[in-house]
């Protein structure tokens, strides 16, 4: 038995329908992320989990109880908003304490709660700051702390690292992460960033237009994208149609075929390759893009236009533009997807 | 060049601000003065007239009746307004464009036009309100309106209103505890702010006051208008008192809204 099942869960705004009939589990103890492109109702899904939006059909059960209709008081769930919602008007400690002193515990009890807490998300020292003297990354640690304190059934984490620079993003995303294998956490990650969405999640449940397209681990949804979409959203996969493949690979399929860019060879001189890695190519460069590591480079084969990442070992190695060159492809790596 | 700009602006500011300030001191100057003839200064200082002033029975009480009405206004403002702004934005969001047309409607209506019609409206009315603080009251609500209801929007625009709501719902609050414990105390300094002003602009009411009351409950500026008739000294030291309050409640706003800022 799953801890979280969400079963057939559906909503609407008037006429726009915003998830239709949705179905998914989670275990306990379990990272999970929704992603998607913004407006594909994965926030919406959240907040219905929490109780902030009500659903006009299917059932939410956690831990066996259904709270399908419960208040968002009477839930159990913890939330972090992308805007932190601290409370301006609280200290740090005050606004961590909200959750307790709302459940009436002493004040013995809730110094306790509070004091370990805040020494869970590194902030000791700030327990007398008010919000608007915090840094975003601080801000956004005070809100974790101030859901974790009640010890919440569910984790909702409403892409809580958006708000936040590049440098804390990366910072916080590890402590989150580390925080939520600490207390077996069970949580529910929210982003459009892919890059957040893998490293972090245990599983990732990638939506589109108000459905889930494909769950799986980070690794298998990134390597085995199951349609278009999927191939568009993770990664830069180059999408060949079905002519071009067929002439190109000998594929036959009636769908598009992706291939990642980083599994793409160009042949060396003097250099063995396996078995599996076939299908030479003739190329022409067109225009490369530096990403740092990796160069990026745009490859004409006939009519068709490649995307290929090579590591960036050594700048004399940076191949100009009208270079012609070999490609090799494995064809392991290369898959038909539906549109 | 930067310089001799910043001073022709200081030169222009202080030149208005000094113009202006010329009736006060001359006010002022005659409050305190023995008696001020065929003189350009007067012939000696006095603090009679304020002692005549601040020893009147009727001047204590007609002061009395203003702080009165005015506080009595506000009180009813604040329990009406907070709630309809709340539910305005949190319930009904799109309700406050409508919301910003009708609060200006009591601009809209010259007073002595508004104040005719409400005589008319309640001349005949089976409950006895013209001539009662009462009506004063509900026709300062109506003036007092605008304010609040601007001031106090606008706090609630400066605060993530649905986010902090959610945030204080998951955590266990009720509707009406989040309001109170996390919304209300982040309204506070606009809402004071908000507060002073009305309080000076309706202390200095006197249109209203004297259509609709009168001498049957003599305010601050129906007393002023009944004394027009006695010593000028007299008057003045009743206007520069007038003023000092006004001072130091706008001072007071001035303050909080500085405090709301920052």
């Amino acid at each position: 038995m799953s801890y979280v099942r969400v079963d057939q869960l559906t909503k609407r705004f008037g006429e726009n329908t915003v998830f239709d009939a949705i179905e998914f589990t989670i275990e306990q103890g379990e990272f999970v992320t929704l992603l998607g492109p913004s407006g594909c109702g994965k926030s919406t899904l959240l907040r219905s989990l929490a109780g902030l939006n009500s659903v006009d059909g299917g059932v939410i059960t956690v831990d066996g109880d259904d709270i399908t209709h419960l208040a968002p008081q009477q839930r159990g769930i913890g939330m972090v908003f992308q805007s932190y919602a601290l409370f301006p008007n609280m200290t740090v400690f005050d606004n961590i304490a909200f959750g307790l002193k709302m459940k009436k515990l002493t004040a013995g009890k809730i110094a306790e709660e509070v004091t370990k807490v805040i020494s869970l998300v590194d902030l000791q020292g700030k327990e007398q700051h008010y919000p608007h003297q915090l840094s975003g990354g601080q801000s956004q640690r005070v809100a974790l702390a101030r859901a974790l304190v009640v010890r919440p059934r569910i984790l909702l984490l409403d892409e809580p690292l958006s708000a936040l620079d590049a440098k804390i993003r990366k910072r916080l995303r590890q402590q989150i992460r580390d925080i939520q294998k600490e207390l077996n956490l069970t949580t529910i990650f929210v982003t459009h960033d892919q890059e957040e969405a893998m490293i972090m999640s245990d599983r990732i449940f990638l939506m589109n237009r108000g459905e889930i397209v494909q769950q799986g681990t980070p690794e298998s949804i990134y390597t085995h994208p199951v349609n278009e979409f999927v191939a568009g959203f993770m990664g830069h996969y180059n999408l060949v149609d079905a002519k071009h493949a067929k002439r190109l690979f000998n594929i036959d399929t009636q769908w598009k075929v992706a291939i990642r860019p980083e599994s793409i060879y160009v042949k060396e001189v003097g250099r063995q390759y396996g078995t599996h890695i076939s299908v030479p190519q003739q190329g022409i460069i067109k225009n490369h893009q530096l990403l740092g590591n990796i160069i990026r480079y745009n490859v004409a084969i006939q009519e068709c236009e490649l995307t290929v990442d090579l590591l960036n070992r050594s700048s004399e190695r940076l191949l100009a533009a009208g270079t012609p060159l070999e490609l090799l492809f494995n064809l392991n790596e290369i898959q038909p997807v539906s549109a | 060049m930067q310089n001799a700009n910043q001073s022709f602006h200081k030169t222009v500011v202080y030149s208005i601000v000094g113009l202006m300030m010329i009736p006060i001191i001359a006010t002022f100057v005659y409050s305190i003065a023995s008696s001020w003839g065929a003189t350009i200064l007067p012939d000696g200082f006095t603090l009679k007239w304020y002692v005549t002033l601040l020893s009147d029975e009727r001047f204590l009480q007609a002061f009395g009746r203003s702080l009165f009405i005015c506080f009595s206004t506000l009180a009813l403002s604040v329990l009406l307004i907070m709630p309809v702004i709340f539910v305005v934005y949190y319930y009904f969001p799109k309700l406050d464009k409508f919301m910003n047309v009708l609060i200006l409607l009591p601009f809209a209506v010259p007073p002595v036009v508004s104040s005719v019609g409400l005589l008319q409206l309640y001349a005949d009315s089976d409950i006895q309100l013209v001539g009662t603080p009462w009506i004063l009251m509900g026709t300062y609500f109506t003036i007092a309106l605008p304010f609040m209801y601007r001031a106090i929007s606008n706090s609630f625009a400066s605060i993530n209103l649905h986010d902090l709501m959610d945030a204080a719902h998951l955590l266990g609050a009720s509707t009406p505890q989040a309001f109170l414990l996390v919304i209300l105390p982040n309204l506070k300094k606009g809402l004071l702010a908000s507060l002073f002003l009305s309080f000076s602009f309706l202390l200095g009411e006197f249109v209203f006051a004297n259509m609709l009351v009168g001498t049957r409950y003599e305010t601050l500026q129906i007393y002023l208008y009944n004394m027009r008739q006695t010593s000028g000294h007299f008057t003045s030291a009743l206007v520069m008192t007038y003023f000092f309050f006004i001072f130091l409640l706008t001072w007071l706003a001035t303050r909080f809204s500085r405090g709301a800022q920052s």
